[in-house]
């Protein structure tokens, strides 16, 4: 195996145009080895100047790659830099220290072992994963494992610390994307229109090419015309500039997803102009990925930006006026250069430029063949008229036309029209709002390119409301301009050369898809660009299709015999590249609803729970012996999460006739009473209490998890059509609410509330009364979830932390303990009270539940009632009903009731738990269930299986505790 | 992100409401059929075209409203109040 050689590349002499610091030089480590950069160097144009020429390996065959775009559009250098994989060498700057890392080979970069795929490549065609490692099944695991090791790219380090993300929101009249002449044209015209611009550029400067071209404007050079024209934008009062911010996502209504660096930049803007450019695209031919071989716009950067010259012996293939700038460039940088131009009448001025510097030129030329061992040595030109020559090189530059990146107009829903003349897909059917300018149009000539911008730039300042009369007229002047300038541009692209198929003429680089693999899979049948695309997997790698776009549908339209127009391109969905899950994910932010009571519960060492969003107490240390003291002495329970509206109006009763399933209209004044609502297909919603506080004024508690739903469900029938005189106030975050439960319970409550008669007579069960509790205004409801003698105690919020502690101090004399959610879990299910939500689910309707005794169903029209006539006279099929263990094992909730029956283990389900703890009060287990109605008569025996083990459990009837309700009517 | 009108606050982003599904006719409970009940509760038109559908402004002032949106396209022909109807 050849090591690698270091290949006749090197660093020029300073040019006005770079972008390095030549004062300040960093080290960083390539594979192991120290290597040295100057600041503004990236990973690629560093190391390309130290001579490296291979920078990973294919993702199939493992075969070399080397720089080929320079410009991050391509899949050869992605590396692996200090734990994150997956890096594009030639967009990441070189830091001080960097550790990088090649992907994909192993043992070495020059020793791939996996390299060997590509002699057995012909057992490994398009799909092949759907035809071989079939048999034997038992092999599959192993086949699997194999298979994982071999498919993916890049390694994550799962010890990496995750870095820190965040996001911005952006708005603006017009957003222009991309930095070049179109885009800063465009911007500068939209600003002194007198919209607000944002301008958002992908790479780390504005001028686009400008930049890195040779060529000149107006006798100036390219890339002080980019700085001046930028200086002038910068300027504007009313412009935004972001550069490094790459746009991936067009979204409704003028969205945009855009990311700098870890941050996640959302953009809504009034109008759009997009001039992103185009991707220049690399020729198919035989052993067209050796290193070496790079795209014309790839070797000016390197050139231009970096002072990097990749080779001493360069052949050009040129299809338009860049490729023959570039052969210059080269030639005065004292490359020996040779061009094959594929026009048969190239420019005569830059040709005779050329001849000045001895360069020789092919006319009617192209690129058939290179070859080389591990990096170009020589290729084979083929000119117009079957003659053949080949050619010694150590650079191979295809300046060969263009892509337009209209991959954001497309996520758009725009459908680009094939232009036969400019062999280039042009923008058709934009959305309103957005407009395409420069080369993204099909435009390549500077002059056009910049007018277009002024254009767009003018058009997408109108649409956002910007500009007057004036403008308008120089809108009408331009377009026309711009159209008849249009219809006379020149080809840039050339037309479809498909060579014959040899070995080895990739034309997707991401995924090692050459021209035999693409008509193999048109001739089974993929023929269209999108299963074309899904069963070779052309176009599916990390360049999602930007180097082979093209091509793909040059071959594809020539196999199916169809014209290009009608071949069509895949689907453009976002994001347009890569985007990290971290910047999708910005902060880590968790809201978290806290009671007024909660500092409290946490001096306390209360384990603390999650209910939705809440922090509630699950117990204090000890739920059994809280469960003890609610029975026996008295305890304090925080219930400020509960759902709890304002119903006012003269109309109230006949509200709550029609949302629940009860009576409400002779609700006395004082009264307290428990609904159940229930949806449309009568199944049961929520329930709760509802206390009438005067003649039109209603308190109404719902279920912790219910209040939002049941708050927005309530204004939805009021503002719909529902003509009743009432109207509602969510106040579940006004008030504070807590349980004083147990037999003490009187007494405690005695000692803080002085203005109400709280005798039994006078303050009876289900009853509501307003007093003063410890300094405070507060609903007092006698109501009992937890069967015991007690009162809910509801305060406005302000006031909860201080009647809790008032409330705890008194009780001190009686016993007093606070309880959490699992102490009222274990009380509740004494009582064999249901929890909507765990004890019920989307189905359950209020008759299995056992709450057909609150279902009237002779009441007029009211939500449900329709479908409760119905389940009432079909019968109840199965029942919620309440049981205990016989051998003293606790089921889980959830645990399944089966019996003999035709499913695996020979059994079937035919129930299952929902609630099931031990009861210190009682001394056993106890729980809820469901069964079929046939099995749930109180003493049937039925069958659970917890854990994997068959147990019995045994119906009783519910509530387990008190069915007299002597304590809660205390 | 939907831009949508909120007839009282003005346009605001789609995350700012709770979707609230088809507007439909609620059928007159006396005389519909086991059928038409059936339908109302379950059945949705589900059209590829303009569609009224309900929307609340939970983030905001609380109002239920009705927008009439294109399935495909998105585009938000008209927000306005029930009590409004179409204007």
């Amino acid at each position: 195996m050849r090591s690698e050689t270091r290949s006749r590349t090197r660093r020029l002499e300073t040019a006005p145009s770079e972008v390095i610091d030549r004062e300040r030089v960093i080290r960083f480590t390539w594979q192991g080895r120290l290597f040295s950069a100057y600041a503004g160097d990236t990973i690629a144009s560093a190391l390309a100047a130290e001579g490296v020429q291979t920078f990973s390996r294919s993702f199939k065959y493992h075969r070399r790659r080397g720089l080929l775009c320079v410009s991050g559009d391509c899949p050869n250098c992605l590396v692996h830099v200090d734990g994150e994989p997956n890096v594009r060498a030639c967009r990441t700057k070189v830091e001080p220290g960097m550790r990088v890392r090649a992907q994909n080979a192993w043992p070495t970069l020059d020793l791939d072992v996996m390299a060997a795929t590509q002699l057995v490549g012909r057992f490994l065609p398009p799909g092949f994963y759907y035809k071989t490692f079939k048999r034997p099944r038992a092999l599959w695991p192993f086949y699997e494992d194999v298979l994982r090791h071999a498919a993916g790219l890049g390694e994550v380090d799962p010890d990496r610390e995750p870095g820190r993300f965040d996001k911005v929101y952006k708005h603006a009249d017009v957003l222009v994307i991309g930095g070049g002449p179109a885009g800063l044209r465009a911007a500068l015209a939209a600003a002194q229109a007198g919209a607000g611009v944002l301008l958002l550029e992908e790479h780390e400067a504005l001028g686009g090419h400008l930049r890195y071209t040779t060529a000149e404007v107006h006798g100036h050079p390219a890339h002080d015309v980019a700085r001046s024209l930028a200086a002038t934008l910068s300027a504007q009062a009313n412009v935004e500039l972001m550069l490094n911010t790459l746009v991936f996502g067009v979204y409704d209504h003028g969205w945009f997803g855009a990311v700098q660096g870890n941050r996640l930049v959302k953009v809504r803007a009034g109008a759009t102009v997009v001039a992103t450019g185009a991707y220049e695209q690399p020729l198919v031919f035989e052993n067209n990925d050796l290193p070496g071989i790079m795209l014309g716009s790839g070797v000016s950067r390197l050139l231009n930006l970096w002072r990097v010259l990749p080779g001493e012996r360069a052949v050009v293939v040129s299809a338009n006026p860049r490729g023959l700038q570039l052969a210059l460039d080269l030639a005065q940088a004292g490359c020996h250069v040779t061009v094959a131009e594929m026009r048969a009448e190239p420019e005569e001025a830059p040709v005779e430029a050329l001849r000045g510097h001895a360069v020789e030129i092919l006319t009617g030329a192209t690129v058939v063949r290179a070859s080389g061992n591990g990096h170009v040595e020589r290729v084979t030109l083929a000119h117009a008229g079957g003659a053949t020559r080949e050619v010694a090189c150590d650079l191979l530059a295809l300046s060969t036309g263009y892509l337009p990146a209209n991959g954001l107009l497309s996520q758009a829903g725009a459908k680009p029209v094939w232009d036969e003349a400019l062999h280039e897909f042009v923008p058709a059917g934009l959305r309103a709002g957005m407009f395409a300018a420069g080369e993204v149009a099909g435009t390549h000539t500077l002059a056009e390119v910049k007018r277009e911008g002024t254009l767009a730039g003018l058009e997408a300042a109108r649409f956002a409301g910007f500009g007057g009369s004036e403008a308008d007229r120089e809108i009408e002047r331009l377009a026309v301009e711009v159209a008849e300038a249009q219809s006379r541009r020149s080809a840039w692209t050339p037309g479809p050369i498909l060579a014959p198929e040899q070995k080895k003429d990739f034309i997707c680089l991401c995924e090692d898809v050459a021209q035999a693999d693409v008509r193999q899979s048109i001739e089974e049948g993929y023929q269209s660009m999108e299963l074309l695309k899904r069963y070779s997997t052309i176009g599916m790698g990390p360049c999602q299709g930007k180097m082979c776009q093209m091509a793909t549908m040059r071959l594809c339209a020539h196999h199916n015999r169809r014209p290009i127009a009608e071949t069509g391109t895949t689907t453009a969905r976002p994001p347009l590249r890569p985007v990290s899950m971290g910047a999708l994910g910005g902060r880590l932010l968790e809201p978290v609803r806290y009671t007024p009571i909660h500092t409290w519960h946490v001096a306390q060492g209360a384990k603390m729970m999650n209910a939705g969003q809440w922090k509630r107490p699950e117990h204090y240390g000890d739920p059994l012996a809280e469960v003890r003291a609610v029975r026996e002495a008295v305890g304090l329970i925080d219930v400020s999460t509960l759902g709890k509206m304002l119903l006012h109006g003269t109309q109230v009763p006949e509200l709550l006739e029609r949302l629940y399933t009860n009576q409400w209209r002779r609700l006395g004044v004082g009264r307290v009473r428990y609904g159940v609502m229930v949806n449309d297909e009568g199944v049961v919603m929520d329930d709760g209490v509802t206390a009438r506080l005067n003649e039109h004024r209603f308190y109404m508690t719902t279920t912790s998890g219910g209040a939002t739903t049941i708050y927005e469900w309530i204004e939805w029938w009021l503002q719909s059509g529902w003509q009743v005189d009432a109207g509602i106030v969510n106040v579940t975050e006004l008030y504070a609410a807590m349980n004083l439960a147990g037999p003490r319970a009187r007494e405690v409550m005695a000692s803080v509330c002085s203005d109400a008669d709280l005798s039994n007579e006078a303050f009876p069960y289900m009853t509501v009364r307003q007093a003063t509790v410890a300094g405070a205004p507060a609903i007092l409801m006698r109501i009992g979830f937890t069967g015991e003698l007690s009162y809910e105690i509801h305060v406005p919020a302000g006031y909860g932390l201080h009647v809790w502690q008032a409330l705890m101090d008194a009780g001190a004399a009686y016993g007093i303990r606070p309880f959490g959610v699992e102490a009222q879990r274990v009380l509740r299910l004494e009582k064999g009270h249901i929890i909507v939500g765990q004890d019920t689910d989307g189905l359950t309707n209020p008759f299995e539940a056992g709450l057909g005794w609150a279902v009237k169903t002779a009441k007029p029209d009211f939500l449900g009632r329709r479908a409760l006539i119905m389940e009432s006279e079909q019968g109840i099929s199965k029942r919620l009903v309440g049981f205990t263990m016989p051998d003293g094992v606790l089921p889980e909730e959830g645990n399944q009731i089966v019996r003999a029956g035709q499913g695996p283990l020979g059994l079937e389900i035919v129930g299952r738990i929902t609630s099931a703890r031990w009861s210190p009060t009682l001394g056993k287990i106890i729980g809820l269930c469901w069964l079929p109605a046939e099995m749930a008569l109180p003493g049937s025996h039925f069958t659970v299986r917890v854990r994997g083990k068959l147990l019995t459990g045994r119906v009783v009837e519910t509530p387990f505790y008190d069915p007299e309700e002597a304590r809660l009517r205390a | 992100m939907i831009l949508l009108a909120c007839p009282n606050c003005g346009p605001r982003n789609v995350q700012e409401f709770r979707y609230g599904g088809e507007v439909r006719q609620r059928p007159d409970l006396n005389t519909v059929t086991p059928e038409e009940w059936a339908d109302y509760v379950y059945m949705r038109d589900n059209p590829l075209g303009v569609m009224r559908e309900w929307w609340f402004h939970r983030a905001g002032c609380g109002l239920w409203f009705i927008a009439e949106r294109h399935t495909k396209t998105h585009e938000i022909q008209a927000t306005y109040a029930w009590s409004k109807g179409p204007s």
